[in-house]
């Protein structure tokens, strides 16, 4: 493989940036591997070759000149396809929105520009971002790199795919139940989603919106860490977006004490659920190498966990039958030729353009939310919800982060299906507005990765990532091994 | 769930739902009712509800109108499947 795919994110915005390597050789080496591993792979819906070395050629230009350098200057970077690019299509994986030409950009695609990040093209999803398999993708299936029988995982398969298997250094995605932290487990690349309200959702495609964040995908937490650092602030075109401080997320991120300060919470109701027995060991070796580095390990009890599940179901499809009710055909979108009124126009149009899946979880989240079930549905979850988050404030008293495999299944072949309790330690982190980080851990015997996932406190974001970079150190995990296609 | 009840959800929520798809989306939605069934089971009667975990505020703005650009609104009105002028045509609301 190109010695430039192998370089950090960081590294090769600094040879960028001094002349030591063109924009342009980064990116031909991008579409090199795609051509390798995207036809077993699929993904990618649209790679935009010929604009994208257009856009490195100018970056090369400009830095001849002596022009200031942005924090990403012509590094590729691939864009989930739920999130704006002014001018470019985002169809979400959805027919309904198959025509949909972004009238503005997102705010974090506004950051991204503004740091000089090249976008190569858009990644493929489970259809709104509704699944776990990216497989309710209205347009094609996505392997996971390592086993092209298997699935990515999902929602965002297709970032957490090009980011593993090379062809790009890294991608964003969006983290509603764990939809960027259970596939980065298991694709073995770094999946964070932030704490709620740390990066601005403008004009990103909305799921659940209490729950819903943008996040980063990356081969190393360091790359993870700059990328957050550029999209990362307040912005009050998103009403939840808190106005703090800019961070450099990757500054400092080395800190040879780490685990030694530290206090790690494993929960004890993991033991209730069907683990893989390669996972546990993985996991539980992990373990065993930060106590070594000097780490506390305690037990935190946290009997809610068993809700998770349940509690994500219903209120995650009662606020996509809110947000999905916008898509009436009429202002964008697929409009049916086939209403008779202006209620049956609205009824065709969703149900010839929405996949099984979408329409499942509309129906449902209106049920919940129906005058007559509102109070024992609805807002008895929202009150569990509150159950959950405090036994989750008790147990950071006990420990910094909460630490469990990322799944506690390995990816399953397509068309199986996978067990819910697989990323419930995932989604905990979306219930509670929580960071969250999957750090890949090991190979297993059977060639594929398996990940590690901390859960911090809320905003403990930068401690988050120091954690996890001291983590990814002592792993032994090879970040730089490839699949071979 | 029963059959009437799917249709009238179905109805407020504004989708088509075919005679022979319903007995699939019974199936899979009766299924989900072990979720309402298994959050009935912790006593939350003292616990406020979460809706975010953020604090909402409101985000104020002067009211000023500002200009679109022309070609900001012909893009919009372009993404819809049928327009006339300047405004989106839908289907005749009073029958």
């Amino acid at each position: 493989m190109n010695e430039i795919l192998k370089m950090k994110a960081k590294e090769l915005k600094t040879k960028i940036c001094s002349g030591e390597l063109k924009s342009v050789d980064a990116v031909k080496a991008c579409f090199e591997r795609v051509r390798e591993a995207e036809p077993k792979v699929k993904a990618f819906l649209k790679l935009n070759e010929e604009q994208s070395l257009k856009q490195a050629e100018d970056v090369d230009n400009k830095l001849k000149t002596g022009a200031k350098c942005g924090q990403l200057e012509g590094v590729p970077i691939a864009i989930k396809d739920n999130i704006m690019v002014k001018g470019e299509t985002m169809t979400s994986a959805s027919k309904y929105l198959e025509k949909y030409i972004s009238p503005y950009d997102a705010m974090v695609i506004e950051k991204l520009k503004d740091a000089g990040a090249i976008f190569v093209g858009r990644t493929n999803m489970d259809e709104f971002a509704m699944g776990g398999s990216t497989e309710t993708s209205a347009y094609q299936k996505t392997a996971n790199p390592w086993d092209i029988e298997r699935i990515p995982g999902g929602s965002s398969g297709g970032s957490a795919a090009a980011v593993a298997s090379g062809m790009v250094p890294f991608a964003l995605g969006s983290d509603t139940g764990g939809s960027i932290r259970q596939p980065a487990g298991f694709c073995g690349v770094v999946g964070y989603k932030p704490s709620y309200g740390l990066i601005s959702r403008y004009g990103a495609c909305a799921l659940a919106s209490s729950f819903d964040q943008i996040g980063t995908f990356a081969k190393n937490v360091t790359d993870a860490a700059l990328l957050t650092s550029v999209i990362a602030g307040k912005d009050y075109r998103d009403p939840v977006c808190e106005p703090n401080e800019r961070i450099d997320y990757a500054n400092d991120i080395d800190n040879p004490d780490a685990l030694k300060m530290l206090k790690i919470g494993i929960p004890k109701q993991q033991v209730d659920y069907k683990t893989d027995s390669e996972i546990s060991k993985y996991f539980n070796d992990a373990i065993s190498k930060m106590k070594l580095e000097g780490a506390e390990i305690v037990e935190i009890d946290v009997p809610a966990y068993k809700y998770v599940p349940a509690l994500y179901k219903v209120i995650m499809c009662a606020e996509v039958s809110a947000n999905i009710a916008t898509f009436d055909g009429i202002r964008y979108g697929y409009r049916s030729p086939n209403g008779i009124n202006l209620n049956d126009e609205y009824a065709k149009s969703r149900a010839e353009s929405l996949g099984y899946e979408v329409k499942k979880r509309i129906l449902f989240g209106t049920y919940v939310l129906g005058a007559k079930n509102y109070r024992r549905c609805y807002r008895q979850a929202q009150k569990v919800r509150t159950l959950l988050i405090n036994q989750i404030t008790e147990a950071y008293k006990k420990c910094d982060f909460i630490f469990s495999p990322a799944t506690l299944q390995m990816p399953i072949k397509f068309g199986e299906t996978l067990p819910e309790e697989c990323d419930i330690f995932l989604t905990a982190a979306n219930l509670a507005g929580l960071p969250g980080i999957t750090v890949p851990c090991s190979f297993t015997s059977t060639g594929m990765p398996m990940g590690v996932h901390f859960m911090g406190s809320r905003f403990s974001d930068a401690k988050l990532f120091i954690a996890a970079r001291a983590f990814e150190k002592i792993s032994g995990f090879d970040a730089n091994k490839r699949p071979v296609f | 769930m029963l059959k009437e009840e799917l249709e009238t959800t179905a109805f407020l929520a504004r989708i088509d739902v075919k005679e022979d798809e319903k007995e699939k989306y019974l199936a899979d939605i009766n299924g989900m009712f072990d979720y309402i069934e298994i959050l009935q089971e912790p006593d939350v009667t003292e616990l406020n509800p979460t809706t975010h975990v953020t604090e909402l505020r409101n985000v104020w703005r002067e009211d000023i109108v500002k200009s679109c650009p022309r070609e900001v609104i012909d893009q919009m009105l372009n993404g819809s499947p049928l327009r006339e002028g300047t405004f989106y045509k839908i289907q005749k609301v009073i029958v």
